[in-house]
Parts: C-alpha cells; structure tokens; sequence
C-alpha cells in the first residue's frame, strides 16, 4: 500500500543526513511502528510522507502512485494521509465539531460524519466545546477524530502519547487502537518507547542515525534483532566480547558480534535446576535493590564489569552465572 | 564509499536542478516580484550610479561635500553619544530600581517617539528665541536673559537626541528585563558592587541590544530633513533636497544618495558584526525577570529626578512650547482648509498603512508556501527600505516613475489619448514610496506573531486537504491578527511623521498634516506649526502607549 523506495533528506545540503537510503514498503490494514532514539529520523520520514518535507533523494508511493520523487510532488492537502501530531495541532480559535468538519467541507452529510467521528472516540457532547476547554486526552481524541474524518487510505501518528504521564499512556494507547482497529486503517505509528510499539504493531521498523536498522514483525524483534542496537533497544543486553569469550570459556565465531540478554544469564544455576553450558565465578561488587528483584553489578576474575538480576535475596559474596549457547544472539556486523 | 556516492547523487548539480525544478512553484515567482518590486528603488539609485554625475557635481563635490560629510559624522558622533547617555541610563534605571511613580515613568520614556524630531527642533527653537519662552520666563522672574544660539549643528544634534533617544532605552530595557536576571544575581553572589556590575557587566552583555537600538536612532539622524533645513544644517540630505529642487539636477541627487546608501549600509555591517560578535551572551529567554532594588528614599528621590530629565526635555517641554503656540494661533489656523489638510492625512496614512501591511503579509506568506529555502533569505531584501532615508527612496520612484509616464504618454498619444502624468506626481507613487519606506515597520509585528503560530497547525490543515490559501484564512489570519493590527498602526503614525518622502512625491494639491507643520515653520510661521504638530502627537501617542502595552506583555 505504501511503498517508500531510498528516501533521503538533508537539511544542510548533504553534509549530515536526517534520512538516509529508507526502503520498507507497508501492507494495507497492517499498523507498522516506527521506533528510534530522539533525532533518528523517526518525524523526518512521516512528513516526507505526508508532504510537509521534499525528498532530496528517492520516492514515496501510496497505492502504486508515486506521490513524491525527484521529478513529481503531490501537495500535503492532495494526499489523503491523517497526520496525528504529537502537539495534537488542534485549531484553538474553532470548537471541536469545527476542527472535525475542518477537512471534510465538501462531503455529503459531513454533519452526521462529524458526529459519528466524535461518538466513536467517545465525545459525543463535547462537540461545542474549545480545545483549550478539554484535558490533553480529550484533545488527543480530537485530533484523532479530525484525522479520520476524511478517510484517509493512511493514518500517521506521530509520537501521540509522549506528552502524557505513564499511567495515562498506556490507558490511551489501548484506547484509541481500539477505536482505530474499528476503521481498519492502515497505520503509521511513530514511538521512541517500544512498549508502545510491541503492544499496538503488527511490525515494526528501527530507525538508527537515519537508516533503517531492520523492519520485522514485532514478535521477531525480539528473538532476533539484526543488530546489537535492536537488541538492547528491547530489553538490556549484554556484548559478549572476548574477554567475555575467555571468562566464559566459550569460544565464538570471530566475524560475528554476539550478545546475551542480561535476563538469560542466570545466577548460582547449580543451585537451581538450571543446566548451563558456560559457568564462570564473579565477586558481587554492589546489590542494589529493585522491589521484587535485585541487581548486582559483578566483578569477574578477569577484571570485566556485569550487571545481572536476580530474585534471590540471600547472594553470597562471591556467586557463579552461567549462560545457554542457545540463548545467544548472533549479528553479521558490530553497530 | 557507497556513501559518498549517495552524497555526489543526491546532491549532484543534476539532481539539484531537478529539484529546483520541482520545488519552484508560483509562490516563488511571486515572491520574487515582490522583492524587487519594493527593492527597484534603492537598485535604480544604484544603477543609475553609472549614468555619470550631472553638471554642478564638480563643484558640489569641492564646495558642499565636505560640509556634508562633515556634518553627518558630526551628527552621528554627537548623537550617539547624547542617546547612549540618556537611553542605557534610564533603562537600566527603570529595569533595576523601584522608586515612586516607575511604572508612569516607564512609558512616558517612550513618548518623545510620538513627536517626530522636527516638531522638537521647532519647539525649541521656540523656546530659545529672542523673545521666546525661556526668555519671558526669566525675565518674569527678573533674571538676567542670556541667549543660547541653537540654531547650528550642536543644537540640532540635542535637538535629535532627545527626541531619538527612546529607541536605545525600548531595546534596553527590554534585554535588561528579560535577559539580565540570571547574570546580575551570578554577579551579586560574588559580591561585586552595584555600578561595577552594571559597568562590568551589564553593559558589555546588553551591548548588541543597545547597538541595534542606536543604529535605529543614526538611521532616523541621517533620514531627518525637517530639523535640519529649519536649523540651517547642511546635510546629506538637504543636499538631495537642494540638487533636486534648486539645483533640479536628478543626477547629483542621485549621486548624494548613493553615498547617503554607503554610509547606512557600513551602519548595519556594524550592527552585525556588534551582534555575532556577542551572540553568545543572549541568554535563554525563559530566565526569570528582573528582581528590582528597593533604595532608600532619598535615592529614591534621585533616581525619580534623573529619568525625568529625558521626559520633561524630550516630551513635556516641547508639547507645552507647542500647546502655548495653539493658544495662541488657533482662531487663525482652525479654518475648513486645515480640517481638511488632517481628514487626508488621516486618509493617506490609513490607505498605506493598509497596503503596506497587505505587501507584507504576501512577503511572509508567499515565502513560506514556496518551497524554496533559499526564497526566504530573499523575502527579507524587501524590507531593507527601513534603512534608508526617505529623500533617497523618493529620488528612487521619482526618477524613474517620470520616464515611465513619459512614456506611456506617448504610446497612448500614439493610439489619441491624451493623458497627464500616471504615476509620478499622483498618490500611486506616493502609497508605492510609503510601502517601501515602511515595510519594516509592518513586516516585523507579523512575523513575530506569525512565529508563534507552531507550524504543525497550518501544516494540519494542508493534510487535511485545505490549500495554502483557504488554510491562511481560516486557520492562520485569525491566530495573528493582533500582529496585523499593531503593524497596521504601527505603519499608521510612521506616515503621519513622514516628511521628507512626502515633500518630494505629493502631488500639488495634497497636503499632509507634516508637510503642513514644514510649510508654516518655512514661512517663518513656526507657531502655526504648533497646531498640526498637535495633531500629529497625539494621534501617534495612543499607539505608543499601546505599543508599551505590548512590550510590556512580552
């Protein structure tokens, strides 16, 4: 459905790029999340997308129309792609029946439209109301009307849930998938968090210094990142250098890069019914409590630093961790 | 290796053509009409440059440009000083202190700018006159009179200074509120005195704040004709006055001009280099504001007696000179003729100022819709007419405008019609010449307010299928239409003072309340000058407290 083909953008006339060489192409009805570190290039991408950026290089296509390449640019308001964002962008000076019917005045019944839109992200009474008269939920629910009013064939969501404190986050990142997953729109969902990308995405794309890094259904993320980055982005990992290699007794593959997840590398696992193929003894350095668990920052006898975790509340100044062969990760480059 | 090969192609001279191809559309024409549409003035002195200098050059350069030069760097010298000593005192006074009546204080600092600089020169003259005020005053109080001839360079540069120096005190006052706090107190914990601070450190930081307010003030010294004609000066520009109507030689106004233009120009690379060169120290605007100092009631006393020094001699005293005057000559200059003279010049400043602002709100808008980058650098040539004196951009539209008629009198001959004169000589080149003059004036109100519309909501509308248009009147007019309507009035009293613009390019039977006040004060009627003069000050004053307001809020 959209087809992104090595999309590059530079704001400095080449010298850095904000974007650089992005292909992924996204499947109709599917939500794909786009993840990365603040100035990865995640909002770049959505606005050469929507048309608020040109391409420098490479083109955007939604269903087989190329809509911007080097030699053609479709106009942001010719698109038909909802943009969400993350400032939610409300007109202030229009009430919020206003803002809905905002992009859809040439529409037929755009009244009935309007109204739908707003029982169906539940402010039915609202629609008198100034935004600046609704709390930041109620506006992002706003916003969201507004971009589904016109039926857009895309949906882009840029960072929506950022401005909000943890607890409300989660309650309205389940609350407007669900109204979305009523449109059956195709999303584009743009997150540094990946707990809002592993819960809402059908897959999702890493984006690293303006590349992608890897673009894989959210339950492959996970079990095999491509990179050392993807890995740690989903969890705390640990590089499995040489020393490691040496303290560990376990020689690996020298052009691969490795890495283990910290929660696999198990403590004292004789004393469990953990079977591990590599043991190694280390002096606790430091405990440091979490609630249910603790962390233990690890010296080992060569000298290399560790963190683990652990639920074991009586640790031994001197204890041993092992690992499974099986659990490690295997990448073809070091990032 | 594959990534300079990337660089070279997405960069290549190939790939940024069909960029600019794709890219420049419409806006970008029309911006660049614009552009040099308000520029073609200040471009035809330029090119005209190589036309040559007329006849009397010879001997205007050996007689009269020396005087010219002479006394135009006497003026800025003189001048800078006088408005550095008046403007950085009393803003920092107003800014660190509380003493009794501040917040009056404050804006009544602000309003010798509602009197244009000749209206002060006629008022004191006024005042120093044989037989004038001071005189009367003294020898009602049986003192002996001793005259003080202000009628030469040193009383013009005064008479310049204290009318000008509330744009040095506006610029820093406002760096001394908003941006100062954090440093002053840095300082205070280190123990350091009060004036050491200020002089060790406040000063050097607010430096390029108070360079940017001076050249303001340099800029409206070398634009002045009004005081200095009246004070008998020569400067740059009587001298374009006089080679374009005694001498009625276009081409050593041009030449003047031209020099007057090099002279500006080396102000602004000044100011520049004054603001990169301290840009650092602009501390971020979210610092606290300015805790005042509560001295004791003496000081307090002082502190009140000193700032009322620039008020009483930049605003009361020559609107009490003036107010006598009206008394004194209203029966004879009230008639139906003068009601007239203020109705049109209420007009013409209206119409212009709404055309001014109309130019630029394109200018701002139309770049912003072109997707250019390098358009928007461009746009802001178009506001450069702020710096240069009236008299040359009507030597600008003059000259040229006259040939255009010329012309276009003989192509409609051609086809039988006979017509007069079109553009030159008509109100068309008059409103032309304020939009230039002014845009400045309209142009920074807008963009700043403009500014604080987040892109992500005009961007919104386009997503939502709105045009660049429509999104502009439906979404972005309404959010900054306080910024139209100050610059609207801003632009407003600017064309109310205007002089020396409007000398050279009225047509005949238009006159403004300005040129009234001149053609009185010329004909050794300078108390029925007092009238018009009136009038002007107080329909510029209301925007000026509001324009306080304003500064105030920010």
């Amino acid at each position: 459905m959209l087809m992104i083909d090595a999309l590059s953008k530079s704001f400095d006339k080449g010298k850095n790029y904000a974007l650089r060489d992005v292909t992924f192409n996204l499947k109709a009805g599917h939500v794909c999340a786009i993840v990365g570190e603040s100035g990865s290039g995640k909002t770049t991408l959505v606005r050469l997308i929507a048309g608020l950026e040109r391409p420098d290089h490479g083109s955007v296509a939604i269903n087989g129309k190329v809509i911007a390449s080097l030699n053609k640019f479709v106009k942001p308001e010719k698109r038909k792609i909802g943009l969400v964002f993350q400032e939610y962008a409300l007109f202030p000076h229009l009430t919020v029946m206003e803002n809905v019917l905002y992009g859809i005045s040439r529409i037929k019944h755009k009244k009935n439209r309007a109204q739908e839109m707003l029982d169906l992200v539940g402010l039915t009474d609202l629609g008198e109301r100034y935004p600046h008269q609704l709390s930041g939920g109620q506006q992002q629910r706003v916003a969201l009307a507004r971009a589904l009013a016109p039926e857009p064939s895309l949906l882009i969501l840029d960072e929506p849930f950022s401005n909000l404190d943890a607890m409300l986050r989660t309650q309205l990142r389940n609350e407007v998938f669900d109204i979305i997953r009523k449109t059956e729109v195709t999303v584009l969902f743009v997150t540094h968090d990946t707990q809002d990308a592993l819960s809402v995405a059908d897959e999702i794309l890493i984006l690293q210094n303006g590349k992608v890094v890897q673009k894989d259904a959210a339950a492959n993320l996970y079990v095999k990142p491509s990179t050392l980055y993807v890995a740690s982005l989903f969890g705390s990992t640990v590089h499995i250098n040489k020393n490691l290699q040496n303290a560990f007794r376990c020689p690996l593959k020298e052009t691969c890069c490795h890495a283990i997840r910290n929660e696999k590398i198990k403590v004292n696992p004789e004393s469990g019914d953990y079977e591990c193929e590599y043991i190694t003894s280390a002096e606790v350095v430091k405990k440091i409590p979490l609630g249910d668990s603790i962390q233990l920052l690890l010296k080992l006898e060569s000298g290399e630093q560790l963190s683990v975790m652990t639920r074991d509340k009586n640790i031994a100044d001197t204890i041993s961790i092992g690992f499974n062969s099986r659990d490690i990760l295997e990448f073809d480059h070091e990032h | 290796m594959k990534q300079d090969g990337n660089k070279n192609e997405a960069f290549s001279l190939k790939t940024r053509f069909k960029r600019f191809k794709r890219d420049s559309n419409r806006w970008s024409v029309f911006t660049l009409a614009i552009v040099l549409f308000l520029a073609f003035p200040i471009l035809f002195i330029g090119i005209e440059l190589f036309a040559g200098p007329g006849d009397t050059w010879g001997h205007i350069a050996k007689f009269l440009l020396p005087e010219y030069i002479f006394n135009s760097l006497y003026l800025i010298v003189f001048c800078s000083i006088l408005v550095l000593i008046l403007g950085v005192s009393s803003a920092w006074l107003v800014s660190r202190f509380d003493f009794l009546f501040r917040k009056q204080i404050e804006w009544l600092l602000i309003l010798p700018l509602a009197i244009p600089s000749y209206i002060v020169g006629y008022a004191y003259a006024g005042i120093f006159d044989y037989g004038g005020s001071l005189e009367l005053l003294l020898r009602s109080l049986q003192l002996d009179f001793v005259r003080i001839d202000i009628m030469n360079r040193a009383g013009l540069a005064c008479v310049l200074s204290i009318s000008l120096f509330p744009y040095v005190y506006v610029s820093a006052r406002a760096f001394f509120l908003n941006q100062a706090n954090n440093l002053l107190e840095a300082s205070k914990m280190l123990g350091v005195s009060e004036v050491k601070t200020f002089f060790k450190l406040m000063l050097p930081i607010a430096r390029p704040a108070i360079v940017a307010g001076l050249v303001l003030v340099l800029m409206e010294v070398l634009n002045d004709y009004g005081a200095a004609s009246y004070y008998g000066v020569n400067t740059f520009t009587t001298g374009i006055f006089r080679s374009w109507f005694s001498l009625e030689e276009p081409e050593t106004a041009v030449y003047l001009s031209a020099l007057l233009i090099l002279i500006i120009f080396v102000l602004i690379l000044f100011e520049k280099w004054q603001v990169r060169k301290l840009k650092f120290t602009t501390a971020k605007t979210n610092s606290t504001q300015m805790q005042r100092k509560q001295p004791n009631t003496a000081i307090k006393w002082l502190i009140l007696a000193v700032v009322l020094v620039p008020v009483l001699l930049g605003f009361i005293l020559p609107v009490a000179q003036l107010l006598y005057w009206a008394v004194l000559t209203a029966s004879s200059v009230f008639d139906f003729q003068f009601l007239m003279i203020s109705l049109q010049s209420f007009a013409i400043a209206m119409i212009s100022a709404v055309i001014t602002v109309f130019f630029a709100l394109l200018l701002i808008y139309f770049a912003k819709w072109s997707s250019l980058s390098s358009i928007r650098s461009v746009a802001r040539i178009g506001i450069l007419g702020y710096a240069i004196p009236g008299a040359v951009i009507a030597i600008g539209i003059m000259i040229p405008t006259l040939a255009l008629d010329k012309w276009l009198i003989k192509m409609l001959g051609n086809f039988g019609v006979e017509a007069g004169l079109i553009i030159n000589g008509t109100m068309l080149a008059l409103f032309y010449a304020y939009a230039v003059r002014f845009l400045a004036v309209a142009y920074n109100p807008i963009d700043s307010t403009a500014l604080k519309v987040d892109n992500s909501i005009p961007d919104s509308s386009k997503v939502l299928g709105v045009g660049n248009l429509k999104t502009f009147f439906k979404i972005e007019f309404p959010l900054i239409k306080t910024g139209v309507f100050s610059a609207v009035i801003l632009v407003f009293i600017d064309v109310m003072k205007e002089l020396p613009l409007t000398l050279i390019l009225k047509p005949y039977h238009i006159d403004t309340l300005a040129v009234k006040a001149f053609e009185y004060a010329s004909d050794e009627m300078v108390m029925e000058a007092s009238i018009p003069s009136l009038f002007i000050i107080f329909t510029a004053m209301i925007p000026v407290i509001f324009l306080n307001k304003l500064l105030i809020k920010r």
